[in-house]
């Protein structure tokens, strides 16, 4: 596979990225199959990365033989329970396989039809991702100790979980609350959930540990999804304390149909220093990286300076925008925020594909430093979990590309304009979180503060942020 | 006999005839503010009061001078000697300036408190030291058995005999609920944290740790000194437990808990939180049990034992966070060093700077290559047997760029071959940053390009790592 420069509209050697380079980098052709089995795992690490890589461009530019054959190269090398960068290169792999199946709708309709996607198996799926890795753990902590100190001095509480599948977080917080000095409030906890099962699962263990500790409480199930949320059947009440839990789920309100709002450019005139825009502008317009995009054969945003301190560069969703009104609506006394440190709503598949390898990649090392390769446990996370997300954050766009993390700058951003104000997090809990870390006996997790939020990492790559937001008004 | 104690007149409050009472003034006359002192050293101005056992355990110890009756409290004393009317100028109690304070010794001579210097300063106090520890226990609880001096031991104990249990997964049983949470929180930790220091299993003995908090319940930062509680005080949790105290350095963990911060109320909540969010997320399709948060930690190092293994199983058999450990199962696989297997992201970052390299034109026109070329021969890479390519350094030694730069300039032919102790095809040699460095010429080489940078590129040459590295680098963005 020769190295190409190819000036399409999409990618290839477009973004100004070293791995780019990397995957241009010509092969000498002499690859015979004995001398593959003898590669090192380094070496073959580095060559499923330019295979990957080049795969992707190909598929970026639509050129479906080539793609045909990188995918057959990182299949020989790439295997779901080999190392580290073999189990990537597997997921990617089907990846980009998925996304060159759905140019042949029938193919892939007719493949996926038979799949049945059980709903046991997916709580069993977050549970072992809750017990191999700290990273829930630790934004519980966090989330609830922001609760608790919110919510000193009240006696009713409403907390409001967007994803109420995991039952350990509250349990841990009912316990809290239990022990507080003035006496546990009157709890409510709303679930949110797709299924029911799950929370009718999450009800149980809830109600049962308020039993238990003699708190007063009550669980309300809603079971819907996140973005037809009805705010009505949240019941809020008056004079109710208001918290809202969000653990990696705000970014699935950014999947838009990204082809409308391209289509409608127009110059992005947004001011975001005057705070009357709150809630006013309808965000129609396009970014300007869309806009530079189609200029220009670079997908990539210019300097780096702009990028990051420019407001410019949010895009726009109306979903998200009404879905944080609605929350700002319900005046919160807090609201945590847990997402993924990284960026992978970027417009072209490159971006994402490139940000996904980095991203992932720590995760996989992670796992592969604290669980051992045969556990059956880190393989289905790897798959179920892992695999999925990077599926769809490379295969799918538009609506059906849920996977939009953001880095925490971005979230500040958006929260702000949906008008809520930034608390910092307590000191306290950070320390808790790290004595949970150091109880945990590994010590490649970190966490670190950042101007008030908190973020996970992994041998410094950080991958979960933490943010805690009051409803601002009258400021 | 009564003595006077020379500066106070007519001091008749419980010293009358009738009682042997001697007084035994220790020194001045001045006027003892009521401080409380340090405990164990009692004012050295005080007065210290020696009373026999039989004054101490006299019910009626305030006498009235009239007409000599007895009184329990010294108000009632007072109340009753309103009565006599009595003039004016002996209506008031006599002393006019502060009483001062006094201190008693206990009358046991082989007690500790029989010295002055270990006087204790409250007559109740000393009444029921003495009943206690030289006393009869005459007053017994009915449900445990447990027998008491002072009536009002046993009543308080009766309160919370038998009332609640709480039962830690060690064996270890609490009646009072903040010592349970607090022992939970500590007690794997502190089970995998001794075994890891020492390496067993068998650990359970030591998992049978008495976390006393003090009366006020929430203070973690008072785990630290669980054996002060000695006699002094009524927390009868030490005794009941009847568990081995526990050296202090069983603590060890705790340091940062010392430090933590004087709202005790959110500390303790602080740790029943996040000891219970490990504490009970093992469900599903288990039995819930109250398995520890340690227990899902060691989820991860255990590889096939089914969920349902029994706690205690459990904490000796993954006793230290046997993440890397040795505990047998998986011992190999994590007795892997750093080196040799590459993290996917060490990977990356490789790609990346070799990419990088590899990536400036202007370089790469100056050496009459480009990347789009396919001619063959000057290729940067070159996944072929026999080529030894000296490329980059698995550690990322900020000497890589010019390595680099090197095979651009010079081509797949120049082979370090001595420096190279094997071939592996990319020249990745761990540890052996910087071998085979280019020599004068070509360094000079290097160096006139960096007159030439071009978009910043060309300061991935004789940058570190970090400068070519993408993704963690906040200049990516959107």
């Amino acid at each position: 596979m020769e190295g190409m420069v190819q000036d399409e509209g999409s990618s290839s050697v477009t973004s100004s990225s070293p791995l780019q380079f990397f995957s241009l980098m010509s092969l000498s052709p002499g690859l015979g199959s004995p001398w593959i089995r003898e590669m090192k795992s380094e070496e073959r690490g580095l060559y499923l990365i330019h295979l990957l890589i080049s795969c992707a461009n190909h598929v970026a530019a639509g050129s479906l033989e080539n793609a045909n054959i990188g995918l057959d190269q990182i299949s020989q090398l790439a295997s779901p329970d080999g190392d580290t960068m073999q189990r990537i290169a597997a997921y990617f792999m089907q990846a980009l396989a998925d996304r060159v199946l759905k140019a042949l709708p029938g193919i892939y309709k007719a493949l996926n039809a038979t799949k049945i996607s059980s709903v046991a198996e997916g709580i069993m799926v977050r549970r072992f991702f809750f017990d191999l890795c700290p990273f829930l753990k630790l934004a519980f902590v966090i989330t609830n100790q922001a609760i608790i100190e919110a919510m000193e001095g009240e006696k009713i509480v409403h907390i409001i979980d967007l994803n109420a599948a995991e039952p350990a977080q509250w349990i841990a917080l009912i316990q809290a609350l239990s022990a507080r000095r003035e006496g546990p409030p009157h709890l409510r906890i709303t679930g949110i959930h797709e299924q029911k099962e799950v929370l009718e699962q999450t009800a149980l263990r809830l109600t049962e540990e308020a039993e238990k500790l003699d708190i007063p409480f009550q669980f309300n199930p809603v079971v819907s999804k996140l973005e037809n949320l009805d705010i009505e059947s949240l019941r809020v009440k008056t004079g109710e304390a208001v918290a809202i839990s969000s653990i990696l789920q705000l970014h699935s309100l950014l999947a838009s149909d990204d082809e409308i709002h391209r289509k409608k450019s127009s110059p992005p005139s947004r001011n975001f220093s005057s705070a009357h825009f709150h809630r006013v502008l309808k965000m129609n317009q396009s970014t300007l990286g869309e806009l530079m995009e189609k200029d220009m054969a670079n997908g990539y945003s210019p300097s780096p300076d702009s990028a990051s301190s420019s407001p410019l560069f949010l895009p726009s969703s109306a979903k998200m925008e009404s879905f944080l009104m609605a929350l700002w609506g319900l005046s919160p006394k807090v609201m945590v925020v847990a997402e993924q440190e990284s960026n992978h709503n970027g417009s072209t598949l490159m971006e994402r594909l490139l940000e996904a390898l980095y991203f992932y990649g720590s995760l996989f090392d992670c796992l592969e430093s604290t669980v051992p390769r045969a556990s059956m446990e880190r393989i289905k996370v790897e798959k179920m979990l892992f695999g999925e997300e990077i599926k769809n954050i490379v295969a799918c766009e538009g609506v059906e590309r849920k996977e939009r993390h953001e880095k925490l700058e971005k979230w500040v951003q958006r929260l702000d304009l949906a008008g809520f104000g930034r608390v910092p997090l307590s000191y306290f809990g950070l320390q808790q979180a790290r004595r949970l870390l150091q109880s945990y006996g590994c010590d490649g997790y970190r966490i670190k503060e950042e101007n008030g939020c908190q973020v996970i990492c992994w041998q410094d790559r950080a991958l979960f942020s933490v943010s805690s937001w009051r409803c601002r008004r009258y400021d | 006999m009564e003595e006077e104690v020379e500066n106070s007149s007519g001091e008749a409050s419980g010293s009358s005839s009738g009682n042997q009472l001697a007084k035994n003034s220790t020194n001045n006359t001045e006027a003892v503010k009521r401080k409380r002192n340090l405990p164990g050293m009692p004012d050295p101005e005080a007065e210290v009061i020696s009373l026999s056992p039989k004054t101490l355990m006299a019910t009626n110890r305030f006498i009235c001078e009239i007409c000599n009756k007895g009184f329990q409290r010294d108000q009632n004393l007072q109340l009753h000697r309103r009565g006599h009317n009595l003039p004016w100028k002996l209506r008031q109690r006599s002393n006019k300036e502060v009483v001062r304070k006094r201190v008693y010794v206990c009358p046991e001579p082989t007690c500790i408190h029989h010295d002055p210097k270990r006087a204790l300063g409250d007559l109740t106090g000393i009444k029921k030291h003495f009943s206690r520890k030289h006393g009869e226990k005459k007053w017994k609880c009915d449900k445990c058995g447990k027998k008491y001096a002072v009536q009002s031991d046993w009543k308080a104990h009766g309160k919370t005999c038998g009332s609640k249990e709480y039962k830690c997964d060690c064996g270890t049983v609490f009646s009072r609920r903040d010592s349970f949470v607090t022992h939970r929180a500590f007690c794997d930790a502190l089970a995998d944290e001794s075994s890891r220091k020492d390496g067993g299993g068998g650990k359970l003995q030591k998992l049978a740790l008495v976390v006393c908090s003090s009366p006020n319940s929430s203070s973690v930062v008072s785990m630290a000194q669980p054996v002060e509680n000695t006699g002094q005080t009524e927390l009868p949790i030490y005794q009941k437990t009847e568990l081995p105290k526990n050296p202090v350095g069983h603590f060890q963990l705790n340091p940062p808990l010392a430090g933590v911060n004087g709202s005790s109320g959110s500390s303790s909540t602080g740790t029943s939180m996040f000891n219970s969010v490990f504490g009970s997320a093992l469900s599903g399709n288990l039995q819930p049990q109250p398995s520890s948060f340690s227990d899902l930690v060691c989820v991860a190092s255990r590889e096939s034992t089914s969920v349902t293994e029994p706690p205690l199983l459990r904490l000796s058999s993954n006793s230290g966070f046997t993440l890397f450990g040795t505990t047998g199962k998986d011992s190999s696989q994590f007795a892997r060093p750093s080196q040799p297997a590459m993290s996917a992201t060490a990977l990356l970052q490789k790609a990346a700077e070799m990419g990088a390299t590899a990536s400036n034109p202007s370089l790469l026109r100056g050496f009459n290559m480009s990347v789009a070329s396919s001619s063959g021969q000057q290729e940067t890479l070159q996944w072929n047997a026999g080529h030894e390519v000296n490329t980059a350094s698995a550690s990322g030694h900020p000497t890589e760029g010019g390595v680099g730069l090197t095979e651009l300039v010079t081509g797949p032919s120049l082979l370090f071959g001595s420096k190279l102790p094997t071939h592996d095809f990319l020249g990745l040699r761990m540890g052996l940053g910087g071998g085979g460095l280019p020599t004068g010429g070509v360094s000079a080489l290097y160096s006139s390009m960096r007159g030439t940078a071009v978009g910043g590129r060309l300061d991935v040459v004789d940058g570190t790592a970090s400068s070519i590295v993408e993704g963690n680098s906040e200049a990516k963005s959107d």
